[in-house]
């Protein structure tokens, strides 16, 4: 079986297995049907300040390990809705940055300052479809690059990598989040370093789980999913309840905003900003191939640079659409570059891909890394029919975004008057409840909670919660790698500088760590 | 050198805690060594990626805070650390939490004693838990206080508002779960 079939083989995989009902005749799979809600529900929380794609991925991944089970069938349904989430929130984000000045997540801080002087001018409208054209072609742009990239990049690590090299990679990427996220490589390290030791607690291939002290509740280690949305979700929710409840007491009231008109997107508009759009594409995509960096700096290096070759008025900053289109289509850009490194190696890059990683680890039959993309002849690499099936429901939501997105997006503006202090409580119960009914035990609730209160304190403390969930999830294959490099170099201790690859990979480790120490600039 | 004070402290912590882990914890809770030998051939054992890990923490730490101390960082307006709201608000906060969680464990059991107590004779919890109204009375209460709780805390109130946003939130919540699925479980349900 070459590519091709397998390509042919994901498509019909979506598009067919398991129809769920026919729309004049055609049969609608369970896959597309979920892209679809996914899709709605991303720009439904995308647009509400206080959440965003990560919090409904994180949210909805329990879920829907409850209703799909572990088996692989349930692999493209929800990956699909995870796909749709992560698509719907990219051009969700932008409603309430426009509307309402308020951003709905960093990223989102650069789409303010032309966004809402042009909605205070009366063109809302025009600002929020200059943010869904930009947004979905940045978006697009990078799926293509993602799509024709991952697949060559997974061949060729395959081809040159071995287990030293895999482990050097490994710590290469762990060095590189760790260095670039936050304002200091140590306290970035240091989350690294702690993400790891957390993941090796009651794992191990001995008979007695290490570090467990003895309780058969550690004998497992720590649920995965537990410690994910305890550290990202739950420290989070945490922090805002703090911010919110500080606000309360300084001003007696907590911001909310109101809505106004709308406008509309010209061709002459279009020819305007496309430069902008492209420009921003390619730096959007670039970052978000780089594990860790992430949407922020995509943004800001966006609108830097479309603020450099920008000329006439308005200006930048004043209600320009050029600015507008920087910043989403960087920031949009990032989404698909971000599961290059996921697909072809194995490695998330920010929180979505770590998602995306997490839903591959819990569900059966699809481990993301080099292996995916290789081709036994005369059989079906059923990962790689995965993989491109993958693909497929990133177009799909693709279309939607297109078609609909925009429709959608406008409706959205209603969203930001849900006040946040009543929106995160519950969004507290339901993270535990979906927690609790995947794990059915009420120590999984306690372990999310105290990560939780972990992950407060490492927002407080500025220890990135990225790096800790990067090597939390990491740690078991680079352990792993490493058992194996040792072996099969004859227990050689230098097993990671036996060869020219891992040499490097290890020298660019310690490269990138003292270059960031010594230039100790915020790229977060 | 105020702005550096965490990372100083957050420093001699993990130096602390990386130093009684590499020589208390690791030898008394891992029973493999670094490395181990198996009919002549020699493995990692389950000690060595811990190990590594405490010492490169060790390493790191002590780095984090020589820099600290001769390098502080210029930015100023990064706010570090936690204050004395920041405790203020943790201990406000653990009450609902604590709560909700204590009534969605025990407060089904307890109305089932309760009941068999007056005697109902209705019994045990754990061969009711999949019963209506009892697999609910933990979650319900539980999670009303939790919601409830919570949003009273942050708007320093109470509401009717807010007690019916609670309401109606814990409602959604068991619907999602009930109507759709016949073989999940509410919490705590599972763990009797």
């Amino acid at each position: 079986m070459g590519l091709l079939d397998h390509i042919w083989l994901g498509i019909v995989t979506v598009f067919t297995a398991d129809p769920v009902f026919a729309i004049a005749g055609l049969p609608i799979s369970i896959t597309i049907v979920m892209v679809f809600f996914g899709f709605l529900f991303g720009i439904f929380v995308g647009a509400t300040p206080g959440i965003g794609g990560p919090f409904a991925m994180a949210i909805s991944l329990p879920i829907l390990i409850s209703i799909f089970g572990f088996n692989p069938d349930a692999l493209l349904p929800v990956l699909g809705f995870l796909v749709g989430i992560m698509k719907g929130s990219t051009v969700g984000g932008a409603v309430p940055a426009i509307l309402f000045n308020t951003p709905g997540t960093p990223d989102s801080l650069m789409t303010t300052l032309d966004g809402y002087p042009l909605t205070k001018r009366g063109q809302p409208g025009k600002a929020l479809r200059v943010a869904h054209f930009s947004s979905v072609s940045g978006d697009t742009f990078s799926d293509i690059v993602l799509i024709t990239c991952a697949p060559f990049l997974a061949i060729l690590v395959e081809k040159f990598l071995d287990f030293p090299e895999k482990a050097a990679l490994i710590i290469l990427s762990l060095a590189f989040v760790s260095a670039v996220v936050g304002s200091n490589v140590w306290k970035g390290l240091l989350a690294a370093l702690l993400g790891l030791f957390m993941a090796y607690v009651g794992t191990g291939e001995d008979g007695y789980p290490r570090l467990s002290m003895g309780s058969d509740y550690l004998a497992n280690g720590f649920p995965l999913i537990s410690a994910v949305l305890g550290v990202l979700i739950l420290g989070e929710v945490f922090k805002a309840f703090e911010e919110m409840w500080r606000e309360m007491r300084e001003t007696s009231t907590i911001t909310n905003v109101e809505v106004k008109g709308d406008n509309k997107l010209s061709l002459s508009d279009v020819r305007r900003i496309l430069p902008y759009i492209g420009i921003s594409a390619v730096i959007g995509t670039i970052v978000g191939a780089l594990p860790g960096i992430g949407n922020t700096l995509a943004a800001t290096l966006g609108y830097a640079t479309g603020r450099k070759i920008h000329k006439g008025d308005p200006a930048f900053g004043e209600g320009a659409i050029e600015g507008i289109a920087a910043t989403e289509a960087a920031n949009s850009a990032v989404a698909g570059a971000n599961l290059i490194p996921v697909l072809s190696l194995g490695i998330p890059g920010n929180i979505s891909a770590v998602f995306i990683l997490l839903a591959t680890e819990t569900i059966s039959g699809f481990n993301p890394g080099p292996a995916v993309f290789r081709l036994v002849p005369g059989q079906i690499n059923q990962e790689m029919v995965y993989a491109f099936g993958l693909f497929t429901t990133m177009i799909f939501a693709n279309g939607l975004n297109w078609t609909m997105g925009g429709i959608f997006m406008r409706w959205m503006g209603v969203m930001v008057k849900i006040p946040k202090q009543r929106l995160l409580p519950i969004v507290l119960l339901l993270t535990l409840t979906a927690i609790y009914v995947q794990q059915t035990s009420m120590f999984a609730v306690y372990v999310t909670i105290g990560f939780g209160f972990l992950g407060y304190f490492m927002r407080k403390l500025k220890l990135s919660v990225l790096a800790f969930v990067i090597a939390f999830i990491l740690a078991n294959n680079l352990e792993e790698s490493m058992r194996q490099a040792f072996a099969v170099t004859g227990a050689d201790p230098w097993f990671l500088f036996a060869g020219p690859v891992s040499i490097s990979f290890m020298v660019l480790a310690i490269v990138v760590v003292v270059f960031f120490a010594r230039n100790q600039k915020n790229l977060s | 050198m105020k702005n550096e004070r965490w990372t100083i402290g957050l420093a001699v912590f993990f130096i602390i805690t990386s130093a009684l882990t590499l020589f208390v914890w690791i030898p008394i809770d891992i029973e493999t060594g670094v490395v181990e030998t198996f009919r002549r051939r020699v493995n990692i054992g389950d000690a060595m990626a811990p190990t590594v890990v405490a010492a490169a923490i060790l390493v790191v730490s002590i780095l984090m805070g020589i820099m600290a101390l001769i390098r502080p960082s210029p930015n100023l307006m990064v706010k570090e650390g936690l204050d004395k709201q920041s405790f203020n608000f943790l201990s406000r906060m653990i009450i609902p939490l604590g709560l909700g969680l204590s009534l969605m464990l025990y407060a089904g059991p307890l109305v089932v004693d309760f009941i068999n107590t007056m005697g109902g004779e209705i019994s045990t919890y754990r061969q009711l838990k999949d019963t209506f109204p009892y697999k609910f009375v933990g979650y319900s209460l539980g999670g009303f206080v939790l919601v409830f709780g919570l949003v009273r805390l942050i708007e320093n109130r109470s509401s009717l508002s807010a007690a019916w946003a609670a309401i109606i939130a814990v409602l959604l919540l068991t619907l999602l779960y009930e109507v759709p699925f016949d073989n999940l479980l509410l919490p705590p349900n599972g763990d009797y």
